[in-house]
C-alpha cells in the first residue's frame, strides 16, 4: 500500500494525539504540532503495522512530518 | 491446594514530585498525570536495602494476618538490586525475621515480569518439597541505580516491596501460568553501573508482544473477557497500560491503574494492585507483567473461598 496524506493522517488519527489531526500542516514536524513523544512513537508503530515497514531508531529524523513520512513509506513499499 | 493467602505491601515516606521536574525535562501536566500516570515516586531512605524493605512488608502482613514464624519453611526474594552480590537478599531476610532453620530460602533474579515467575516458582517449590506455609517477596529499589538527568527512567520509578504469604488455605489458586522471553533485545532494559531503558522499543515489545500473548493465554484456558473480572498489568506507565487495554479492547473499569502516587515497583507492581483487589468480588483476575530481558508472564487467578468477599 503507497502512502497518502489520507492514510498517515488516519494513522495520526488513531494513535488519539491531541488536536484535529485535519488541522495539522503537512511539512511541520509532528513535534512542532504539539505531538509528544510518546504518541509519536505510537504512530511510528502504527505506521510499521499498517505499511509493513520497519523505521530503525536511525531513520527517526527522516520520518519527522507527514510529507517525509510519506515519501520515506514510498521508497520501502 | 496452594495459592495466595494474602497479600501486603510497603512504600516509603518519602517521594519526589514529577510537577518540579517540569522544568528541568519541559513536561507538562497532562504529559505527567495522563502519559506516564506517575505525579510522585517513592524514594527509600539511602541506608536501607532490599531486605530492610522486604521486613517492611512482612511488618505490614503481620498487621492484617497472624503468622507464626516457625510455620515458615520457604522463602523466596525477587529483586535485581539485592542487599550484596553474595549472599542471596532472602538469606538476610530470614536472618531478619529470624525464620526457622528448615525454611527453604532462594532469590529469583527477575525484573517487571518477577512476580509471576515467583508465584510459579513458590507454588512448584512447595508442592514438590510437600512445604506449607511460604513468603514471596517482592524489592526492587531502583533509586539505587537511576540516572537522574535520563527522562526515560528518572520519572516513571518508584521503591516499594510486596510480601504474598502462600498456604493451603488461599484465597486465590493459579489455574494457570504463561511465559514468554525474548532475549535478543536484552539491551533495551540494562542496567551497567546506571539504569539505560530504550523507550521507544519498550513500548513497541508491550504494545505488540503482551496483548497477543494475553489473547493466546485466555484462548488457551477457554476464556473470553467476560469471564475475567480483572486485568492487573504490569504498571510500566500509564501510556502502556492504556495502550495494551486498548489493543485487548478491554474496558477500562477491568483494568486498575494505580500507580500515580508511587510509581513503577518493577516486581512490587503487580502485587501492590492484587492487594487492593484481593477482597472484592472477583472470581478470576488475569495478572500480566513485562519488562527487563525481555521477560513476560501472565497468570489466570481463581477466587476459592467466596467467605472472604467484602
Amino acid at each position: 500500500m503507497k502512502a497518502t496524506i489520507e492514510n498517515v493522517k488516519e494513522v495520526i488519527e488513531e494513535a488519539e494525539v491531541l488536536g484535529d489531526v485535519n488541522e495539522m500542516k503537512n511539512d511541520v514536524s509532528l513535534s512542532d504540532q504539539g505531538i509528544d513523544s510518546l504518541d509519536v512513537v505510537n504512530v511510528y508503530l502504527l505506521l510499521e503495522e499498517k505499511f509493513d515497514i520497519k523505521i530503525p531508531d536511525e531513520d527517526l529524523m527522516h520520518v519527522q512530518s507527514i510529507d517525509s513520512i510519506i515519501v520515506y513509506i514510498n521508497n520501502r513499499v | 491446594m496452594l495459592g495466595i493467602k494474602d497479600i501486603a505491601s510497603y512504600l516509603p515516606e518519602k517521594r519526589i514530585s514529577n510537577y518540579d521536574k517540569k522544568d528541568k525535562f519541559e513536561l507538562d501536566d497532562d504529559f505527567i498525570e495522563n502519559k506516564i500516570g506517575v505525579k510522585y515516586h517513592t524514594v527509600k531512605e539511602d541506608d536501607e536495602k532490599a531486605s530492610d524493605l522486604c521486613i517492611k512488608a512482612f511488618n505490614n502482613l503481620t498487621k492484617k494476618m497472624d503468622i507464626n514464624i516457625e510455620d515458615i519453611d520457604c522463602c523466596i526474594v525477587v529483586t535485581q538490586n539485592p542487599d550484596f552480590n553474595i549472599p542471596h537478599t532472602s538469606a538476610i531476610v530470614h536472618g531478619k525475621l529470624e525464620l526457622s532453620n528448615n525454611c527453604a530460602c532462594f532469590d529469583i533474579s527477575l525484573g517487571c515480569s518477577g512476580y509471576i515467575y515467583g508465584l510459579s516458582n513458590i507454588i512448584s517449590f512447595m508442592q514438590s518439597n510437600n512445604l506449607k506455609n511460604g513468603l514471596l517477596f517482592t524489592a526492587d529499589p531502583y533509586s539505587e541505580i537511576i540516572d537522574h538527568n535520563d527522562k526515560n527512567t528518572d520519572l516513571i520509578f518508584g521503591d516499594g516491596s510486596t510480601v504474598t504469604y502462600i498456604s493451603e488455605d488461599a484465597l486465590y489458586t493459579v489455574k494457570d501460568f504463561k511465559f514468554g522471553t525474548n532475549g535478543s533485545a536484552y539491551k533495551e532494559i540494562l542496567c551497567d553501573e546506571k539504569l539505560y531503558m530504550n523507550g521507544r522499543a519498550v513500548f513497541n515489545f508491550t504494545a505488540t508482544t503482551i496483548p497477543k500473548h494475553i489473547k493466546l493465554h485466555m484462548e488457551q484456558s477457554n476464556l473470553e473477557d467476560k469471564d475475567v473480572d480483572k486485568y492487573i498489568l504490569h504498571q510500566g506507565s500509564k501510556y502502556i497500560v492504556d495502550t495494551i487495554r486498548k489493543r485487548l479492547k478491554v474496558d477500562s473499569s477491568k483494568v486498575p491503574f494505580d500507580m500515580y502516587e508511587y510509581g513503577n515497583t518493577v516486581s512490587s507492581a503487580v502485587p501492590m494492585v492484587l492487594e487492593k483487589e484481593l477482597y472484592k468480588a472477583h472470581n478470576k483476575i488475569l495478572l500480566c507483567a513485562y519488562g527487563i530481558g525481555l521477560s513476560w508472564g501472565s497468570a489466570i487467578i481463581e477466587k476459592q473461598n467466596s467467605k472472604d468477599i467484602k
